[in-house]
């Protein structure tokens, strides 16, 4: 393990001098361990100390916080950003809790052998075996797997019976590949926070207040604008507590009694460890700003297990907003429209373009070996009036937006050839974004083949091309559309032959990664012997998920977050006091 | 308009009217106070002339105007019933960044800014914000 020289400390022992080092310094150096001895640690000015000290304030850290509150430990949660809530605050919260009790009591049976199974083919398809003892999965995920089907639930009922995070029960929510014959709970594992509004995209904003609420009342301390730059370790390596950067350049040192939980989130707006783990070229994604891979940098001096980096929470985005970095933006949960389609670069259709987000984001990044390019880096959404009237949405990152809303990412015209035009200027615009990708030539002529095409389909119900609207998560996120009697195939219609028209530029991003430092069942931090750090959590989109490159089903981001939480908080509680 | 576009036009603005209409202190430079509004705020609120709302209103000329009147933005039942007919002016300001969940409990801003100084220099950063 390494560790920082202890004259170092020593060094900075005097507070104005500390102070300005600690000024001087830019953050992303300060990124690291403080080990001190235990006369140091004596005598170190704390400016206080708790049981339990959180990092984060999405869902993750709340629900750790609570959780370790409930024990009885004294908490405070430690957020970087100015308001609390992270990536969570933006989300529609749903979380997806196998064998709820709401399940059960419909009689919706939820067997673990078959939840794992699900998992499984999906997290690892290459390995998965339904006769393998572990499915095809590596122990580790197995057994994270396993706990997230055991504690999602007990958290979840905690949760709601301490009025921190009351639900209500989406049934109607199918998994995204409900089609499998391993997938026994086809539907029925969705909760969502109960006062969210009916289209349940509020659930974040609903869920931050809820949790936060129940926090305060509880006795939680919050600090907001401070940025954990560095874990605080004794000599015998176990965390004690935390030294974190305040947004006046002041640094803090906090001490944790019995441990430190991370519950903070990935690196999606760090660009240097995006482009340097994951292998797919993203624009940001809508995770909170201050999601930039601190947790990667900290540990680093650890010698942990960095697991799944190359793996993320998969979206497409609208190009422009991820590119302005605008803050209110969200994932494109919601392909809205039904007189509506994706084209390529030439005109064409490329993919289902109901297909479920982090599926749908993926064909954004094929690789043509031969061109040596991206082909679909940047898709074009096209609709029609009617598209635009009777699917319009602020809700779920659609695309098509109604009067009054932010719609600085669409494009109009009265034609085709003009809403080409457009499109063209555009793509200039982003041209040192974008690999210089142009439309080709032939690209207004190609559209109109592509609708006309599509319309046929769209007359019968049948997409023959790419099947839209055949799976049940296609039709879970069609999003509102003008009712038609006796329509079997409610994501098709024809696109009109007159305009106006519209677009907008389509690329890929993240809700979050899913990378980082391997914990336990336990939500403990494991060194290279696979051995936990004493007193060093992590829960969430900071540390590594056992999920692969999968999304199970809408929630299963924070399902799992809270069955963590739960675990972590259970483990730290019975930690010995460190002095 | 783009909103690279937006963006500078934003800058521009903000940086005008610290020059030519309001002489600050050091310590209350517009371009800090911009600075500490974008940290604050800027992850849910607009802050452009016309731009449309993101999570939360659209926060030009907040000042003197009626609370729950932002173009485009759908505010909880539980917000109009607390807040209409109130105007935003700096003392209604420094009650609801102190803790909007005290002021409209179950609105869906959850904020709480227990720093007078901090609440102080958001509410100078709105006054130029008109």
């Amino acid at each position: 393990m390494s560790k920082k020289p202890s004259n170092e400390f020593q060094s900075m022992a005097s507070r104005r001098g500390f102070l300005k080092a600690a000024t001087v310094a830019t953050a992303a150096s300060s990124f690291g361990v403080l080990t001190m001895s235990d006369a140091q640690a004596a005598s170190a000015s704390f400016s206080a100390e708790y049981d339990i000290v959180v990092v984060g304030s999405g869902c993750a850290g709340l629900t750790s916080a609570l959780f370790s509150r409930w024990h009885g430990n004294s908490v405070v949660v430690l957020e970087k950003a100015a308001a609390l809530g992270g990536t969570t605050f933006k989300s529609a919260f749903w979380y997806w809790v196998p064998n709820n009790v709401p399940m059960r009591a419909a009689g919706i049976e939820d067997p673990k052998p078959d939840f794992l199974k699900y998992v499984a083919r999906l997290t690892r398809p290459q390995f998965y075996d339904p006769d393998h003892p572990r499915f095809g999965l590596t122990q580790w995920e197995y057994d994270m797997c396993e706990a997230i089907y055991d504690s999602a639930s007990p958290a979840a009922e905690l949760l709601a019976h301490k009025g921190a995070l009351p639900y209500r029960h989406v049934p109607f929510a199918t998994d995204y590949f409900a089609e499998f014959p391993e997938d026994k709970a086809k539907s029925g594992r969705v909760l969502t926070p109960k006062e969210g509004s009916p289209s349940m995209a509020d659930g974040g904003q609903v869920a931050i207040r809820t949790l936060s609420s129940a926090a305060r009342r509880d006795g939680i301390a919050f600090k907001t604008g401070h940025r954990v730059q560095r874990i605080i370790l004794n000599p015998k390596g176990e965390a004690i507590g935390i030294e974190a950067l305040k947004d006046d350049d002041s640094v803090v040192r906090i001490r944790a009694r019995k441990a430190v939980i991370f519950g903070s989130g990935g690196f999606t707006h760090d660009p240097e460890l995006r482009s340097n783990f994951l292998n797919v070229p993203v624009y940001g994604g809508c995770a909170a700003f201050d999601n930039e891979g601190d947790l990667i940098r900290i540990s680093s001096s650890l010698g942990v297990q960095l697991r799944n980096m190359n793996h993320a929470w998969l979206c497409p985005v609208t190009l422009e907003k991820a590119i302005a970095r605008d803050g209110s933006m969200s994932g494109m949960f919601s392909v809205a429209g039904d007189s509506m389609v994706f084209v390529d670069k030439r005109g064409k259709r490329v993919v289902n373009e109901k297909l479920n987000y982090n599926e749908l984001c993926q064909k954004l990044f094929e690789w043509d070996g031969a061109k040596a390019e991206y082909p679909y880096l940047v898709l074009i959404s096209i609709w029609d009036q009617r598209s635009q009237d009777h699917s319009a949405s602020n809700d779920y990152g659609s695309a098509i937006v109604p009067p009054g809303a932010d719609d600085r990412h669409v494009i109009k015209s009265d034609t085709l050839e003009g809403l080409s035009d457009q499109i063209s200027l555009r793509l200039k615009k982003y041209a040192g974004l974008i690999g210089r990708m142009e439309l080709a030539s032939d690209f207004t002529s190609n559209l109109r083949e592509s609708i006309v095409r599509f319309n046929g389909f769209a007359a019968v119900g049948k997409d023959e091309d790419f099947h839209r609207g055949e799976r049940s998560s296609d039709v879970l996120f069609n999003g509102a559309v003008k009712e038609e009697p006796n329509r079997t195939n409610p994501t098709l219609w024809p696109i009109s032959t007159s305009g106006p028209y519209y677009a907008a530029l389509v690329g890929g991003g993240t809700l979050d990664t899913k990378g980082g430092p391997k914990t336990n069942t336990h939500g403990q931090i494991l060194d290279i012997h696979d051995k936990p750090i004493p007193g060093l959590y992590g829960v969430g989109n900071c540390v590594a998920s056992a999920s692969g490159g999968a999304y199970w089903a809408g929630g299963s981001t924070l399902g799992p977050m809270i069955a963590f939480a739960y675990r972590a908080a259970n483990k730290a509680h019975v930690e010995p006091k460190r002095s | 308009m783009s909103y690279v576009k937006t963006s500078l036009m934003l800058f521009c603005f903000l940086g005008g009217v610290s020059i030519t209409r309001y002489a600050l202190s050091a310590e209350l430079s517009s371009d800090a106070l911009k600075t500490l509004a974008v940290k604050q705020c800027s992850q849910c609120h607009t802050f452009g002339q016309g731009e449309g709302p993101g999570f939360g209103p659209n926060l030009f000329g907040i000042i003197g105007k009626k609370a729950g009147s932002a173009q485009g933005f759908k505010y909880s039942p539980g917000f109009l019933a607390v807040m209409s007919g109130k105007t935003w002016d700096p003392k209604l300001l420094d009650r609801w960044l102190t803790d909007t969940q005290a002021l409209v409990p179950g609105t869906g801003m959850t904020y709480f800014q227990d720093d007078p100084a901090t609440r102080k220099k958001l509410i100078q950063f709105f006054k130029l914000l008109q």
